[in-house]
């Protein structure tokens, strides 16, 4: 196992060199360049003392010298965008604020669409199953913009019992979770009742039933174990995108994440911002597949046994 | 100098949002004020409510950043405007632009305008100590520097030694220097009619030398590390999400602030802004979209105001492109539109079709420049009745004069939008219809995000454009410059001796009748003889205030910032 970690490591660590250095050139190849969105355009004399400044009138594989130096010492460099403000820096305080409200929204989404898929798959083609995929359809199917107006408008305006938007106190996050854990509800309910049905079929099943154990045993201990499989591996998937943030839900609800950085630093070519949140998304979901390889060693057997051949 | 909009913001905002640079800068040509009650722009109205006055409002982005060096976003001058105090502010009064004092409460110049000398009063850094002519100094030599890497340092172009630093000279040499701990002269390299306007301007803020080296590249970056002189200070910063402003003691004119907090939300989705002003979140929102627009005019809380903003939306022509090097296919192209109907069909009948290139927002000295120089588009067409000529006429002409035959609908001619959303979708097709109508041209459109239609624009790869420009300070020199041979801000690749001439004659003149006559003259070459750029909207913003929020002012270029507001009745 040690080896394996081992190994693992080093091939992770090239795939984030091979990540930068592909985001670093195509980033590059982009037409337009950080001055273009701040302003007019400037006289030929001010881009150059710009470019100076942030180094860019250098030749771009010197460039490419220089950032991969910095970033062994975890040296981010400072955005193009917004002047004085470390990337690292950004990171560090951004990604926290994402993961809380995305976390809290990603426990009580999935704890809640499992126990929703459970009910729908053992209650097949009967009312309990057809709300839940009522709610599991609206949930994949609504946008994500249109789920948030809806929130803000019917709890900040018509009731008017939460803020419609901002952040700061406990209240201000109580329609950010509900909106981002929606999401996670649909899909998990959808994915494990989908395994739960397939799980109920297996011989294996019939063989407990057989033996006599109560519904109640055979569930917990043989159907929910092998159902809960395929959610470990989209777990894994929410977990990044947690420390990542949404776009579109911080946008909405003034929330200081990191989701922003995403998007509007590929738009500003914020070069600098663009490789930082790139890494910071490799390295999380790098350690992310490490992490959900060693789980699934722990919960399915079957991988355990052939990881030790 | 107005806190401006970047072009790109501009852009993007006729799809769906409201103007969103003017926040504190609510103007307008012509006010329309539900409750006239509130038109009062120069003395807030008394306290009636108890506890300290607060004001909720929002951005529409989080400003780059406090560093007057470093930025030129206009959310960042926004905010730098409230927490700064300049040489001057330009303010409103009885409807007209009035120089107000700042730090200096007086000044003065030489007989030709070029040598200026500011006394300044006894203005405070939030830390107490006294804002200093030095001050002023650093702050401009720091700009100047290229080290510095500032991307507004072209406001400074007027100052004596400019051209030297640019070049590498020693910051020394630049015209600014201090007498005494309170005098500061600025010498000019050539007289300019509205530089007191320009001094209004965030690059000419004071900076702390001490507090600037202390904070390095991280100086403005943060709440903990600015320093105000201005009539609010930075209480707290959370990028992205919240900027919270609190009255300066130390600001020498503090007894005429009556706001103690302002609460800016950074909100980058129009849609939330409407709904927080619904939920009584906001005291201020602007829209553009009808049914917002609607919706809030018909509130008995809420005054209404329409101003024009400073802006114009516009084509322009590639005058190296083969077939618009012709004068009369570019006119062709320009007279094919109908502004009324552009305005009816794409922006729901919000704007006002423009009239000129130069804005009605702009004026020269205490004229305003549209009601001086009239209609010109009108009179393009006027004239062209008069000839007896049709659009497709003109372009019957250019081509034959290009010996490009006789079938409009053999011409490949592309026209470049910088949006990929679907209002613009909507807007490409629109245009495809009417040319195809009016010209019998089979149009192609070609949709790109702003930095590759920008970076296609400026490398003269394009044919027609499409963008929206808004002017920085009030003068007609801040527009009509864009299309200076020596100016590659809109690169159109056409240049006229005769133009060139006229303008920068008209930047050092400082009669002001004089100087409306060669601007006319200008603008005239441009539009009615080379038809070098199509003026098609100028876009009204619609702004809507709680009722008990006064003080705001309508003119587009004041800085008067929230200091002269007021929300005492809420």
């Amino acid at each position: 196992m040690g080896k394996y970690i081992i190994k693992r490591t080093f091939f992770a660590f090239l795939t984030l060199i091979a990540v930068v250095t592909i985001t670093f050139f195509l980033m590059r190849s982009i037409p337009g360049d950080p001055l273009a969105g701040m302003a007019r355009a400037l006289p030929e004399e001010t881009k150059q003392a710009f470019y100076a400044k942030y180094g860019l009138d250098k030749p771009l594989f010197e460039q490419y010298l220089i950032y991969m130096k910095g970033l062994f010492h975890g040296d981010l460099g400072e955005s193009i965008r917004y002047a004085g403000r470390p990337v690292m820096k950004t990171i560090a305080e951004t990604s926290p604020i994402s993961g809380l409200y995305g976390g809290i929204a990603l426990v009580l989404g999935t704890l809640t669409g499992v126990i929703l898929g459970i009910v729908a798959a053992l209650n097949k083609n009967r009312w309990p199953d057809y709300i839940v995929m009522f709610i599991a359809i609206l949930g994949t199917t609504l946008p994500v913009f249109v789920l948030i107006s809806l929130a803000q408008w019917v709890f900040g305006v018509k009731l008017g019992w939460l803020p419609p938007s901002g952040w700061g106190e406990l209240k201000h996050m109580i329609l950010p979770i509900a909106v981002s854990a929606f999401g996670s509800v649909a899909t998990y309910a959808r994915y494990v009742k989908a395994s739960m049905l397939d799980t109920l079929d297996q011989d294996y099943v019939l063989t407990a039933k057989a033996k006599g154990l109560s519904d109640f045993q055979v569930i917990t201990r043989h159907v929910l174990r092998n159902s809960l499989m395929p959610s470990v591996t989209i777990f894994a998937g929410s977990v990044v995108g947690v420390f990542t943030g949404a776009f579109v839900t911080e946008r909405m609800f003034a929330i200081p994440g990191i989701g922003f950085y995403y998007i509007s630093s590929i738009n500003n070519n914020d070069y600098t911002m663009v490789l930082g949140t790139t890494v910071f998304y490799a390295v999380l979901f790098i350690v992310m597949q490490l992490v959900l390889d060693i789980v699934y060693t722990l919960i399915d057997p079957r991988i355990r046994v052939s990881g030790k051949k | 100098m107005k806190k401006f909009l970047s072009v790109f913001l501009a852009a993007m905002m006729l799809a769906s949002m409201a103007a969103c640079s003017g926040k504190t800068n609510e103007e307008n040509k012509a006010p329309e004020s539900t409750n006239p009650s509130t038109e009062n722009t120069t003395t807030p109205s008394e306290s009636t409510s108890s506890g300290p006055q607060y004001y909720n409002t929002y951005l529409s982005a989080d400003p780059t950043s406090m560093d007057i060096s470093r930025v030129s976003d206009s959310y960042s001058s926004t905010v730098t405007n409230q927490i700064m105090e300049g040489l001057v502010r330009l303010e409103e009064k009885d409807g007209e632009y009035v120089i107000a004092p700042g730090d200096a409460q007086t000044w003065e110049s030489n007989e030709d305008g070029t040598v200026w000398t500011f006394h300044l009063g006894n203005n405070k850094w939030q830390d107490g100590q006294e804002v200093s002519a030095q001050d002023y100094v650093y702050s401009l030599q720091r700009s100047a520097d290229p080290a510095t890497g500032c991307p507004n340092e072209y406001f400074l172009v007027p100052l004596v030694g400019y051209n030297e630093v640019r070049d590498g000279a020693d910051v020394s040499s630049l015209g600014v220097k201090a007498l005494d701990e309170k005098t500061l002269e600025i010498t000019l390299a050539y007289p300019v009619p509205s530089f007191l306007e320009m001094c209004s301007g965030t690059i000419y803020y004071p900076q702390r030398q001490d507090i600037v080296e202390q904070y390095g590249d991280q100086y403005g970056s943060e709440q903990e590390y600015t320093m105000a002189n201005g009539p609010y200070t930075l209480e707290s910063w959370v990028h992205n999400s919240s900027i919270v402003l609190k009255k300066n003691p130390n600001y020498w004119n503090a007894d005429n602030v009556q706001i103690e907090t302002v609460n800016l939300t950074i909100l980058q989705d129009g849609n939330t802004a409407y709904t927080m002003f619904e939920a009584g979140d906001l005291d201020y929102v602007g829209t553009s979209e009808s049914e917002w627009v609607e919706k809030f005019s018909s509130r008995d809380d809420t005054t209404y105001v329409q101003f024009a903003t400073a802006a114009v939306y516009y084509s322009f022509y590639n005058a190296q492109d083969e077939l618009f090097s012709n004068a009369n296919i570019r006119k062709a192209f320009t007279l094919a539109i109908d502004r009324e109907d552009v305005n009816e069909m794409c922006f729901g009948g919000k704007n006002v079709a423009a009239t000129g290139w130069v804005t009605p927002a702009m004026a020269v000295g205490s004229t305003n420049y549209r009601e001086y120089a009239g209609d010109a588009i009108q009179e393009m067409y006027d004239a062209m009745n008069a000839e007896n000529m049709t659009p497709k006429d003109y372009l019957l002409k250019g081509m034959e004069e290009l010996n490009l035959g006789s079938d409009p609908s053999t011409l490949d001619v592309t026209f470049s939008l910088a949006g990929t959303s679907e209002w613009f979708r909507t807007y490409g097709e629109y245009l495809q219809q009417v040319y195809n109508a009016e010209l019998g041209v089979n149009l192609k459109i070609d949709f790109n995000d702003w930095g590759i239609f920008y970076d296609n624009v400026q490398n003269g790869n394009y044919q027609i454009g499409y963008m929206a420009w808004s002017a920085y300070y009030n003068d007609p020199y801040d527009v009509l410059s864009l299309f200076m041979s020596t100016n590659d801000a809109i690169e159109t690749g056409w240049s006229n001796a005769e133009f060139d001439k006229l303008v920068t004659e008209a930047q050092s003149t400082l009669d002001e009748a004089k100087r409306l006559e060669l601007y006319k003259a200008a603008e005239d070459i441009l539009l009615k003889d080379e038809c070098v750029v199509n003026p098609m909207m100028f876009p009204t913003s619609n702004s809507f205030y709680k009722n008990y929020v006064t003080g705001y002012s309508y003119l587009a270029f004041t800085n008067t910032g929230y200091k002269g507001m007021s929300t005492g009745g809420r």
